[in-house]
Parts: structure tokens; C-alpha cells; sequence
């Protein structure tokens, strides 16, 4: 039972965290109108062809550049039901670090054959898979040499369970420094990938990773 | 039921930020604009069309740019198309509540209907925030010179202050017909906007 509602934590060394973190505690909010606070997503997303592999732009085009890998795992929320149908939308940089996004200024090289977007939907058990290329850590914070680590941002839509994450690696050296890593203190293992081995002779790396949406939504209609 | 839930309680994973580049590729028109289903279609909601707009803002009065805002809301009606609604005679065909949209800039516009009250309750809409150094942060606005603003008990949990920073302004029709209502989301400082914990309450 919480009688008081969370004071969010600032990101250290994160300008933006510094600036967008609300300073209040967030409000607690009655039961009377709890149920008016739980979107419901309509399963209506769009998804086209071929977009589970993002390690080609297209089916019969080249491979990107870098190591290409795979990423599986279920999608649950927390009392263990598994989401069916679950939207997934998978984002992330370059073998070099950088994003094919107009607002990435970071001039780090674009790689002609990787797009770096995703879309994949669970099936009927809550799995979902996907491939991508090795996304490339960078330099966040030029002024104090903070990097940030590899990471794979993942948002998952099914209807009242929503989250937005991300897939760190296990073993980099940048995980301790990253200012939202730090936040998740212990509970950061969650967020790693745990690496297997992979028959699939077009991967190099398989990265299992479970995914459980948390939060009184994700439940609230059960 | 409740014992299967508190037996079997996994541990979640953690949210994270959503960083600068969320993909607006992702975009849909038809989540920022739930007043039609598409220009080619004869078919939309029931109500009155509004139009919802205005900036976020960071602790120094700065635009927050690349947030990703996430709304809902009930129909005409008042009713939400959610699990406990299942045909209920209320529904709306043509309206499921949810809108998504990422603002570049930090402003944004909205097109929805007007939400009917439901029980109890002054109009309302659930804007979700999503951005770069934060994780999702969550609030509900409200609408000016609504009589159950009075009775509404979320409302009446808050100071005048705060009820004012969640009640958007009526600026008056636009040239198409739609009603237009202005807010600003003050994401942290002294004129904070009041964020809602519906991740433990």
C-alpha cells in the first residue's frame, strides 16, 4: 500500500534529466477515478514487411555494416500473463553510434544500408524476435567524457500495458556511468540482454530478453 | 484472482528514457487527429471537435523538444473504450480515445472530440509524456468554465493553484468549426504541472 506518491530521481551528469524531472512528488491518485488514468491501445499498428530485420534496409539488399545479432524473449506483465499481439517499436544507432534521425547531430557516419527502425508483434505466446546490427556506443557528454553505453530502445504497446525501455549489454565498460543505468541501481540486470549462443549462421550473437511491463496498469483490467 | 496476483508477481523491467530519437517515422496521422478516420472516408466520431494545443516546457521555460505525448479519453458519451466497457450501448464506433503524437519542437496540436463526463466526473483527458531524461510522467487536464470542475474528485484533491495548471483555456472556434483549448505542461520548477503516480497508486 503506498500512501505516498514517488519523488522521481534526476539522472546524474543528464542536462536533460536535470531539466525535465518534475522536483514535486508525484500525486497519488484517488480509486474512485483510478480506472480514468489506464489507456487502452487499440490494436490497430501498422507494421510492413520485413521490418523484424533491420540488419538490411530491404530483403535482397546488403548487410549493413558491424555485427549483426538477434534479440528474442517474451513479453508478460506482472502477474505472468503474456501479451499477445503486443506492438514492439525498435530504434537504434548505427555500428558507428548514430541514429538516421534528423535531430542527430552528431556527425558520426551513417551506413548506407542500415536504416536502424523496427516494428515486430508477439505472437500468440508473447514471443517476439528480431535482428538488428550491434548498435555502437558514443560520446554523450564531450565536456566530461561520459559515453553512452550500446543500447537498443524498445517501446511496447498492448492494451493498458505500455512501457518504453531499453536493451543494455552485458560486460560494457560505459554501463557504469550511464546516468539512468545508475537509477536502476541492482534492478539494471533486468535490462541486459543475456547473451546464447546462435545455430543461425546469419547472426553472430543471440540476446535473450524478457520483458515484463510493470505498473498498476499493465494489471488494472484483470 | 487476487491470490494468483499476489503470488505470482514478476519483477518489471525497468523503464527507461526515451531519449532524443524517438522515431517519427513511427508517426500516424490518425492517432494526432481523432476527429476523422481518414480524408477519404465518410465516418468519425460523434461531438464536438476541438482542437488541444500548447508547449512543454522544461524547469527553465524552455521548449521541450522530441517529447512524445500519448492521450485518452472518453467518447461523446462519456464512456471509455476499455475492458469493463465491453458492449456497452454507448461505444462509439468510430472512437477508441487513444492519440499519440511527438512534437518536435515541444509545442503541440491535438485534434479530438470534446470527452463527454463520465460518472461523476468533469471532461477530461490522460496525457502520458514521454521524452529523453525522464520516464514516462503522467497528468489529466481538464477543460474551463465546466460546471462538474466543481465536483470532479480528482480536482478536489488539489490546490486552486494546481487545479488552474490543469485546466486548459477556451480561446474560441477555429475557422473550421473546432473549439480551440490552449494548455502548457510545465514538465519541473515553480510553476510545475501536477504529474500523477499511476505507476504505484
Amino acid at each position: 500500500m503506498t500512501s505516498i506518491g514517488r519523488q522521481l530521481s534526476i539522472g546524474k551528469t543528464d542536462n536533460t534529466s536535470d531539466q525535465r524531472t518534475p522536483r514535486k512528488r508525484l500525486r497519488l491518485i484517488p480509486a474512485d477515478v483510478r480506472e480514468s488514468f489506464v489507456p487502452v491501445i487499440p490494436a490497430r499498428a501498422v507494421q510492413r514487411q520485413n521490418e523484424w530485420d533491420l540488419t538490411r534496409i530491404a530483403p535482397n539488399r546488403p548487410r549493413a555494416e558491424g555485427s549483426p545479432i538477434e534479440v528474442k524473449g517474451t513479453v508478460r506483465n506482472e502477474s505472468g500473463t503474456l501479451l499477445r499481439g503486443a506492438l514492439i517499436e525498435i530504434w537504434n544507432a548505427n555500428h558507428h553510434g548514430r541514429y538516421r534521425h534528423v535531430e542527430d547531430h552528431s556527425g558520426l557516419k551513417l551506413d548506407e544500408n542500415f536504416f536502424g527502425i523496427g516494428r515486430v508483434i508477439t505472437d500468440e505466446y508473447g514471443n517476439y524476435r528480431f535482428w538488428t546490427i550491434s548498435p555502437g556506443a558514443y560520446l554523450a557528454r564531450p565536456d566530461i567524457g561520459r559515453w553512452r553505453p550500446k543500447h537498443i530502445h524498445l517501446s511496447i504497446s498492448c492494451g493498458s500495458s505500455r512501457i518504453i525501455t531499453q536493451m543494455y549489454f552485458p560486460n560494457e565498460p560505459n554501463n557504469a556511468s550511464d546516468p539512468m543505468a545508475l537509477l536502476m541501481g541492482d534492478s539494471f540486470d533486468r535490462n541486459l540482454g543475456k547473451p546464447y549462443e546462435t545455430k543461425i549462421p546469419e547472426v553472430d550473437q543471440g540476446y535473450d530478453f524478457d520483458i515484463v511491463v510493470g505498473g498498476k496498469n499493465a494489471t488494472f483490467f484483470e | 484472482m487476487t491470490n494468483k496476483q499476489q503470488t505470482n508477481i514478476l519483477l518489471p523491467t525497468n523503464e527507461d528514457t526515451t531519449g532524443p530519437y524517438f522515431p517519427t517515422y513511427f508517426s500516424d496521422e490518425s492517432y494526432e487527429d481523432l476527429t476523422q478516420i481518414h480524408s477519404g472516408v465518410i465516418a468519425g466520431p460523434s461531438g464536438q471537435n476541438i482542437i488541444l494545443r500548447g508547449r512543454v516546457l522544461d524547469r527553465n521555460g524552455k521548449l521541450a523538444n522530441g517529447v512524445l505525448l500519448e492521450f485518452w479519453q472518453a467518447n461523446a458519451k462519456g464512456i471509455y473504450r476499455n475492458p469493463s466497457s465491453e458492449n456497452h450501448p454507448g461505444l462509439d464506433p468510430w472512437f477508441d480515445g487513444y492519440g499519440r503524437l511527438r512534437s518536435t519542437t515541444g509545442e503541440y496540436t491535438y485534434r479530438t472530440i470534446f470527452p463527454g463526463a463520465s460518472k461523476d466526473r468533469a471532461p477530461n483527458i490522460t496525457i502520458t509524456i514521454f521524452s529523453d531524461g525522464i520516464n514516462r510522467i503522467v497528468t489529466q487536464i481538464f477543460f474551463a468554465d465546466q460546471k462538474a470542475n466543481e465536483i470532479d474528485p480528482l480536482l478536489k484533491t488539489l490546490s486552486d493553484q494546481d487545479r488552474k495548471r490543469l485546466t486548459a483555456k477556451y480561446e474560441g472556434p477555429s475557422p473550421d468549426g473546432a473549439d480551440v483549448y490552449t494548455l502548457d505542461i510545465i514538465m519541473a520548477g515553480d510553476n510545475e504541472t501536477p504529474f500523477f503516480d499511476d505507476f504505484l497508486s
